[in-house]
């Protein structure tokens, strides 16, 4: 009786269930878009390219960190961008004043809050993720408008580019940065009681609920690391740029999600890892890169990006119904 | 439509639908097994069941709302073939259900004449407003739905009514009421049967499904009784028939039998109470509940559907807010606040609906089965380590290999090995209480037995165990006592040794009544300094609803709930003769009054009763009769 009480389907073979993993299969797309761009441009897998591409890589991975959090949960946070500009003018502004690390500590802290009365708004008073964070996002790209007198904060100090130009070990501070983000985000997601309670909410929230888990608080603390990580991420950037721009950041928000989703995660909440957005970050990162290098126009690199986004998934759909039937 | 009439053999009772032998089978339940259905024109139609007999199902089959697997539907003499609501629409059988069809942000006009949106072409609003109008009045509701509010702002009766028009709006002929009354209040049910008897009286063929057999009484012609999915009693004329016969059809028990429960769970627990719930209220689905259960004990909550006992469970684990009483758990007092506090407080509940209440798909069966666990667990990381021993003895207990342990999947797991996986999720926590709420809810018969034994094994360790069950046998085979629930009130509490299915579900019915009678128990008994109880009598056997003693040496022998023989009680003269007159017992220790309680339509409501001692003068029994006579004229 034991054994068929047990199954209703039959347990599926190792190798079915590697390919099973979507992270696994986006790695492979993304192999096959690095081949694909070596083979038409020679320049792609040079070590000078592959730096470069890392590189570019830093801002966005940063914020899709927050963005994974928040998609896990079932939420989105399409305010990121806005949150960047805002923080990256309070930066600016707070570096005429006061020595390095308190600046960033300000900008920071201040992108936490702004996600605090985010997550707040969604989880306390149950108002639409979507509508919440697009309101978040018009007040924040005025407010940096506002805060910054139109014009770019340009008399950032020199001492701020050793936080992206020093090596250590011979890896770039901002990758190494990025590299060690992920890690703990991952392991925080793996092995910590707030990270598994962040996967429970977005699979079955009532469930988590009636066994006893916080959901309020883990469901507010990703919008919190959302804008807080925003925040970190325009400071690589300022840092790189050494000026503090209103228009920082835009767009930023459709990067990350597109990063997110291509890299598995489900938009309805309780699916996705950290590595998968990692992937996704170096599959958008890639292909911008790869289109800059064959000189395609800026003005048609969107088209080519979405087409190429949305291509990725549904062959990815198409796939995956294969697989696990 | 008018073209094809069958021939009119007998006018007046020209049969309107005719369903023969319909089965209905969900994934495995079998919800119709051969049910047969025959509904006239000019007639309210009962249909009646226990939870589960298959009454909704065959109201939906015959909407078209579910299309039949095998059997015969026909409407006025021709064979008909639903695949849809609409179908059955557009031939003129509609449903009334609650609220469910109506669109919140529309205007009543436009709900009434929904289905005239869907039509090409320009609106007529001044047509339809006539129209709609005319309907109202042939109702004898002509201003009692504004046409111009969205329908969100109407109170449950008046959607019911937009219902109604809705349904005439397409000119059916035939209407379902499924549960009508449940959300109204005596008035208001009191002018929807004043609405359904105008509608029989024009033509139309009613059928009324309900679980309050007072009700049913009041307003039907006939009724039809499903059991198990078939018809068991079909098309009785009201008139012929009582109250018992009702539940004996419902039940399938031979009155009579009252068999002693010689298990050996009977037994009494004198051990710590170790949860007690007093006057508990969360509106509006929970009134007034008050229990307790000891340490080691199972005590079952019965009821019908509707009845608030899934709303009570969650009201005590901290799921939904209370209104008023209060919870103690060991001695100490619950908060309501969340379920965290109740866990960690020792209690652990199993809800009712498993993939939406218990199990989080995306996450491994090993932490599903830890999920409570990670919620009492205080720390950074999960320490999902410090339960491994646990989780080893479990997996024993439950016949799983450990390394199943590792599937990404509970939802590859059958039913009933998914309902043992979130009971042991709550065993790793040791709690002192554990709730479950309809723990065999589509578990197949064969690991059903072993759900029962593992909760026996889990109570035989000291465990306290409450189980919502809406299956009244495995009620009574598994609990030690139960707490009957209706209406949001706890009306019985019972070893279920005293029970069985036929007075359980005498008890489970929701009677308009009872909140009258009980207070007119309490006044008489109060004034006169005795006793008084409301029963139900049928040769000589006794089935006590409600018992009210003010006077411990008054007390009947029987409480609410129990099934004496007459012989056994400690009136049984008074209740051999039923006289008009206070009767006195001959061991001379009271006198008894029984007076018979009738509806306005004659039907019998049972016996109210009045034990007063012999050594005091006596009250007219006249003026005690009025008194009851006035309260049955209002029911």
């Amino acid at each position: 009786m034991a054994t068929n009480t047990l199954d209703r389907r039959a347990p599926a073979s190792p190798i079915k269930k590697i390919a099973q993993r979507l992270e696994v299969r986006m790695l492979l797309l993304a192999l096959v878009i690095a081949i694909g761009l070596s083979l038409l441009s020679p320049y792609f897998l040079t070590k000078s390219n592959i730096f470069n591409l890392l590189d570019q890589s830093v801002v966005i991975g940063i914020v899709a960190v927050g963005m994974t959090f928040v998609i896990l949960t079932g939420g989105i946070d399409l305010s990121v961008g806005s949150v960047a500009g805002l923080t990256g003018i309070i930066l600016g502004l707070s570096l005429q004043h006061l020595p390095i690390v308190p600046a960033i500590a300000i900008a920071v802290a201040a992108g936490g809050f702004i996600g605090l009365i985010s997550g707040t708004l969604i989880t306390v008073f149950g108002l639409a993720p979507f509508v919440v964070t697009l309101g978040v996002m018009a007040i924040g790209r005025s407010l940096a408008y506002i805060f910054s007198g139109q014009t770019a904060i340009s008399n950032i100090p020199m001492a701020m580019q050793d936080i992206v130009y020093t090596n250590i070990l011979g890896i770039p501070s901002n990758v190494l940065f990025l590299l060690v983000l992920y890690l703990a985000a991952w392991a925080y997601l793996t092995y910590a009681k707030g990270g598994r309670t962040i996967y429970a909410v977005g699979s079955n929230k009532e469930a988590a609920r009636a066994a006893g888990l916080n959901t309020t608080f883990y469901a507010i603390l990703p919008y919190v690391l959302s804008g807080a990580f925003a925040a970190v991420a325009i400071t690589f950037s300022i840092s790189q740029l050494l000026s503090a721009d209103p228009l920082m950041g835009n767009g930023m928000e459709l990067d990350a999600i597109a990063a997110v989703v291509i890299g598995g995660a489900s938009l309805f909440g309780g699916r996705g890892s950290m590595f998968g957005t990692l992937i996704g970050v170096f599959i958008m990162v890639m292909i911008r890169n790869g289109l800059n290098l064959m000189g395609v126009s800026p003005f048609w690199q969107g088209t080519a990006i979405g087409t190429i986004i949305i291509l990725a998934l549904l062959v990815e759909r198409l796939v995956s119904s294969r697989i696990s039937r | 439509m008018q073209s094809n009439l069958a021939p009119v053999a007998e006018a007046e009772f020209s049969p309107l639908l005719v369903a023969k032998g319909i089965t209905k089978t969900f994934d495995r339940t079998r919800a119709l097994q051969g049910a047969d259905f025959e509904l006239r024109e000019g007639e309210i139609h009962g249909l009646l069941g226990a939870n589960g007999a298959g009454k909704s199902t065959l109201s939906k089959v015959i909407s078209g709302h579910y299309t039949l697997d095998s059997g015969d539907l026909s409407y006025r003499g021709h064979e008909i073939r639903l695949r849809s609501t609409r179908d059955a629409l557009r031939i003129g059988i509609a449903i009334v259900m609650q609220e469910t069809s109506l669109v919140p942000d529309l205007t009543v006009l436009e709900n009434i004449f929904l289905p005239e949106l869907g039509r090409p072409g320009r609106l007529d609003y001044s047509r339809l407003r006539q129209r709609g109008q005319e309907i109202l009045n042939d109702l004898g509701q002509g201003d009692s739905l504004p046409f111009d509010w969205e329908v969100r702002r109407l109170s449950s009766a008046q959607k019911q009514l937009v219902e109604i028009a809705k349904a005439l709006g397409v000119r059916a002929k035939l209407l379902i009421f499924d549960e009508p009354t449940a959300s109204l209040s005596p008035g208001e049910a009191e002018r929807l049967f004043d609405i359904m008897a105008r509608l029989r009286d024009t033509g139309h063929g009613l059928v009324f499904v309900s679980h309050r057999l007072e009700e049913v009484f009041a307003i039907t012609d006939r009724v039809t009784v499903l059991r198990e999915g078939r018809t068991v009693m079909n098309a009785r004329e009201t008139a012929s028939l009582s109250q018992a016969d009702l539940i004996r059809a419902m039940v399938g028990a031979e009155l009579g039998a009252i068999y002693e429960r010689k298990e050996s769970h009977t037994q009494q627990n004198h051990a710590a109470v170790a949860l007690e719930v007093r006057n508990l209220s969360s509106t509006p689905a929970v009134r007034d509940v008050s229990f307790a259960v000891r340490k080691g004990e199972i005590l079952g909550i019965g009821g019908l559907v509707g009845a608030g006992r899934s709303e009570t469970v969650e009201a005590i684990f901290g799921l939904r807010p209370r209104s008023g009483g209060e919870v103690i758990l060991n001695g100490k007092k619950l908060g309501a606040d969340s379920p965290k506090t109740a866990i960690r407080a020792g209690l652990g509940f199993v809800a009712e609906d498993r993939r939406t209440q218990n199990i989080v798909p995306d996450l491994s069966v090993k932490e599903n089965l830890l999920l409570a666990h990670l919620g009492a667990h205080r720390g950074f990381f999960c320490s999902y380590a410090s339960r491994e021993k646990k989780v080893k003895e479990l997996l024993g207990k439950l016949g799983m290999p450990e390394e199943r342990l590792a599937d990404s999947s509970m939802l590859n797991f059958s039913g009933g090995m998914q309902q043992k996986i979130i009971i042991a999720r709550w065993l790793l926590l040791e709690p002192n209480v554990l709730i479950l709420d309809e723990p065999t809810k589509g578990v197949d018969i064969g690991t059903r037995a072993s759900i029962y034994a593992m909760l026996r094994d889990i109570a035989a360790q000291g465990v306290a165990l409450v189980v919502v069950s809406s299956d009244f046998e495995e009620l009574l085979g598994l609990s030690d006592r139960v707490v009957v629930m209706s209406d949001g009130r706890t009306t019985a509490d019972l070893p279920s040794a005293m029970l069985d299915e036929e007075s359980l579900t005498l008890l489970a019915a929701p009677r308009t009544s009872m909140v009258r009678n009980t207070e007119m128990l309490n006044e008489l008994a109060r004034a006169h300094g005795g006793s008084g109880f409301w029963a139900l009598l049928e040769h000589d056997r006794l089935i006590c609803l409600n018992a009210v003693v003010s006077n411990p040496a008054l007390d009947p022998g029987f409480k609410a709930g129990e099934a004496r023989e007459l012989s056994a009680t400690r009136i049984p003269e008074a209740l051999r003769l039923r006289e008009p007159i206070f009767v006195p017992e001959p061991d001379g220790s009271r006198t008894t009054l029984v007076v018979p309680m009738t509806s306005p339509r004659g039907h019998d409501l049972g016996w109210v009763g009045l034990s007063l001692p012999t050594d005091r003068p006596l009250p007219a029994p006249e003026t005690i009769k009025s008194r009851i006579d006035t309260m049955a004229a209002t029911l």
